[in-house]
């Protein structure tokens, strides 16, 4: 309690609180802008943070992480790119929105649900880091696994139209995520005997391929005015009426996305999927999803903010990266002197405390930096297409490049620009993909894995309890898609009416 | 809001954003100071980092670069060319940088032998570099969780002889360096475990910590902090003497098996440098190993130093490839 309260009094110096809002706007900035992701932005802000004292340093670092995690949104509204990964599914109904006239709306939406989700895992971080931090060790190989397919079912709700070309795009998708050396035998798969490829393709660059570039040479193709989403005449700030019905929606997204967050080696662009697939299975308009319907927003940006929470829940308490971008984070407190492990809590409690009220700050923050920067950030539609094609395919060269600083990762980006083009002209959705590569890794290295633990037994998934439930749940997703169901529901639809 | 105004505002905000990187590139490439007698250094000089910003050599490379910008009087910045565990950014250093003393990059053991050892596609090695010096050496280690129910190393060697084979042993990653001591143990043992390759050291204790697996072959500087909370147990540290560190825990050579391993960080640069710049650098490094502020910071990684320089260090890198080459040519058919 005393170190909670130390955080609080140092939290509370100009220093510290200028530190959080130039975080905060940084952040919205650069989330803003496709192509840059806030681990990227962290990546590059950290070294100019070595001059200043460790807690005010990775406060601003927090702080950019929480508010790219917003600032993503708006790109994703306005130009149907995502300005960071984890904003993937705030496009599916944030673009139709613009479409409509109402991006003031959805952008205010994707606000307020930006500031629950982050408020939300924010408190979870104060009060339950240290027990809740105890769950990210029962995540082993075996569990790993079960997650990665419970992950991998999400593909079939998320393929509009045709599930079969969804499946195509998923299997693709994981053989992506194989390229690369086996982590298990060391053997390079699908190389060619290029040396770049070894550590596989970086999910970012394909992400800023699949995602921008067709979405650039659409708009040169079209070269019409894009139907402007409005120099935000609608008010930006929901009213309370209109939050009402989505309260549920933003704490069971904002849980979403502690527990992603919580689990080491998934993040924001996983939470934002499962926040808005969630949403839809428990929502009585499912048709509405992905027409424009604020909820689809809601689900997702609260569930990516509440990552921020949620990663560096394990971060704190145990050492052990949430995330890429806590990962970084935690690069930065080592950097300064400060060993990672679970002394953090105890040892160094004053810088962590500290980062813990300032990432709560940052929250506020990024609310009143928000409502500024959003109404300029509109401006960004209103550039006559033939400009902004070009200027977003620069952007997305610079961001291919600044990952690594290698050349080959702009081809590579390129690449998947014209493959994300193809994809859409013959309506392949390139989601699914996404979520192939992200979980492709983790299920092929938790399955080698599990198996070697247990000599060569199958059974291993089924014996352990954690694992069978989740594979339980995706046996149950699959099977609601079948005919069986969709007869089983319609008898209990004819009996009710 | 006029139409005008707004292109106006996107191009402002555009130049912003532009600003923001040349500002974040020049930040580390400021303009050296230049200096007055000796030849060299007279320019920036770069280090090329392999891996990703906040991985273990970056650590290395920000702790050592304010030293080295005191010492030689140039700016010393990073650059991160991360991939195939450092192998592009070593192919680069030996392909394609100049031999002028200004490039050079943090080599770390084994991976900047067995990426070349173990994979064809990886054509440089070391015989093209010029080794400076090592600065550390983290040293293997064997940890279980605390609720494991081998206490010492003696209770986990019972194991493992009453079941060959089934002992679950976690590992960094196939061709990593706790990969190799894992093989090199188990040959001075004639011992056999389940060697189970996670990707990077801290999957691979979290696992012996949570009792997924029975125990894992890592580095002390990775699981120290653990240690310190009481989360995790080290049965045995391969290194020469005990370590000061963990004091009480005993070594393998003690253990009656002659076994020292671990994972260095030093520097080199390409072959052929010139000798001014090779013994500036020498020098520089040397130095920087003296200082108190130096050490202090190394001190609280949880690492400590493990100096050799010049023809020491290139003897070391050598006779570590003969030893991984000997023990990959006995296994890989079994690990392919």
């Amino acid at each position: 309690m005393d170190n909670i309260l130390l955080g609080l009094t140092n939290v509370l110096t100009l220093m510290n609180i200028l530190a959080i809002i130039g975080g905060t706007a940084i952040g919205l900035f650069v989330g803003a802008m496709p192509g840059l992701s806030a681990t990227m932005a962290i990546a590059i802000l950290l070294p100019l943070t070595f001059g200043l004292p460790p807690a005010t340093g990775i406060s601003m670092l927090a702080s950019l992480y929480l508010a790219a995690m917003y600032g993503g949104s708006i790109a994703a509204i306005l130009i149907r790119t995502p300005g960071t990964p984890a904003a993937a599914a705030t496009v599916l109904d944030g673009y139709p929105m613009s479409q409509k006239g109402q991006a003031g709306k959805a952008l205010g939406f994707s606000l307020v649900a930006s500031l629950v989700g982050g408020l939300i895992s924010s408190i979870a971080l104060l009060t339950v880091a240290p027990i809740l931090g105890g769950i990210a060790l029962k995540f082993g190989p075996v569990e790993l696994f079960a997650v990665a397919v419970l992950g991998l079912t999400m593909i079939g709700s998320l393929s509009q139209g045709s599930p079969i070309k969804g499946l195509l795009a998923g299997v693709v998708g994981v053989m992506i995520a194989m390229v690369g050396m086996d982590a298990i035998s060391g053997a390079p798969r699908f190389t060619f005997g290029n040396i770049q490829l070894y550590s596989g393709i970086p999910f970012v660059v394909a992400l800023i391929g699949l995602f921008s570039i067709p979405q650039a040479i659409r708009l040169i193709e079209k070269d019409q005015e894009l139907i402007k989403p409005g120099s935000i005449k609608d008010k930006m700030l929901p009213s309370f009426k209109e939050l009402k019905s989505m309260w549920v929606t933003m704490i069971r997204s904002s849980f979403i996305g502690i527990f992603t967050g919580l689990i080491p080696g998934t993040g924001g662009d996983t939470a934002c999927w499962f926040g808005y697939n969630e949403a839809k299975r428990f929502s009585k308009h499912k048709e509405k999803f992905g027409t424009g319907y604020p909820e689809g927003i809601v689900a997702a940006e609260a569930a990516n903010n509440a990552v921020v929470g949620g990663a560096l829940i394990p971060t704190l308490a145990l050492g052990i990266p949430g995330s890429s971008a806590t990962a970084i984070l935690m690069g930065g407190l080592m950097v300064h002197g400060i060993m990672p492990g679970p002394t953090l809590m105890t040892q160094y409690a004053d810088v962590t405390y500290t980062l813990i009220w300032a990432l709560f700050l940052a929250n506020f923050a990024m609310f009143g930096v928000g409502l500024l920067f959003t109404r300029v950030s509109v401006s960004v539609t209103k550039v006559p297409n033939k400009v902004l094609g070009p200027i977003i395919i620069i952007l997305s060269v610079i961001g291919a490049f600044s990952i690594n600083n290698n050349i080959f990762n702009v081809y590579q980006m390129l690449g998947f620009g014209l493959l994300g083009y193809f994809m859409d002209k013959v309506k392949i959705p390139s989601a699914p993909m996404i979520i192939g590569m992200i979980l492709g890794m983790m299920l092929d290295n938790s399955f080698n894995q599990s198996l070697m633990m247990s000599q060569g037994d199958y059974f291993v998934f089924f014996k352990n309890p954690i694992s069978a439930t989740l594979l339980a749940i995706a046996a149950f997703s699959l099977l609601q898609a079948t005919p069986l169901f969709r007869f089983i529901r319609r008898k209990i639809k004819n009996k009710v009416a | 809001m006029s139409k005008k105004r707004n292109h106006i505002l996107v191009v402002v905000l555009i130049v912003a954003l532009m600003l923001t990187f040349t500002a974040c590139a020049s930040q580390t490439a400021a303009p050296a100071p230049a200096p007055e007698e000796s030849k060299y250094p007279e320019k920036a000089i770069s280090v090329l980092i392999g891996f990703n910003p906040g991985g273990g050599s970056d650590q290395l490379a920000q702790l050592a670069n304010p030293f080295l910008y005191k010492y030689l009087e140039v700016s010393v910045s990073n650059i991160y060319k991360p991939g195939a565990t450092g192998a592009i950014a070593w192919t680069e250093l030996a392909k394609q940088s100049k031999n002028d003393g200004y490039t050079i990059s943090v080599t770390n053991t084994p991976m900047l032998m067995t990426n070349y050892i173990m994979n064809d596609d990886i054509t440089y090695n070391i015989d093209e570099l010029t080794p400076l010096v090592n600065v550390l050496t983290d040293p293997g280690v064997i940890v279980v969780g605390k609720d494991s129910p081998f206490k010492t190393y003696e209770d986990f060697a019972k194991a493992v002889e009453e079941n060959p084979g089934t002992v679950t042993v976690g590992n960094s990653g196939t061709g990593g360096d706790d990969f190799f001591t894992t093989l090199i143990w188990e040959k001075a043992s004639g011992l056999k475990v389940q060697m189970v390759p996670f990707q990077g050291d801290g999957p691979s204790y979290q696992a012996a910590q949570g009792g997924k697996i029975d125990a894992s072959f890592t580095n002390l500087g990775v699981v120290y902090g653990q240690v310190q909370a009481g989360n995790v147990r080290i049965l045995a540290t391969f290194t020469n003497e005990r370590s000061g560190l963990v004091p009480d825990v005993p070594t393998m050579k003690e253990l009656g098996f002659d076994v020292v391993a671990g994972s260095s960080r030093g520097y080199s640069a390409p072959k052929g440098i010139p000798d001014d710049a090779k013994a500036a650098l020498i020098e520089a490094f040397e130095k920087t190993f003296k200082d108190p502020e130096f050490l202090a910071n190394i001190a609280k990684l949880g690492q400590e130093p493990d100096i050799m320089i010049g023809d020491d260090y290139a003897k070391y890198l050598k006779d570590s490839e003969t030893e991984f080459i000997n023990i990959w040519n006995e296994v890989k058919d079994q690990v392919k």
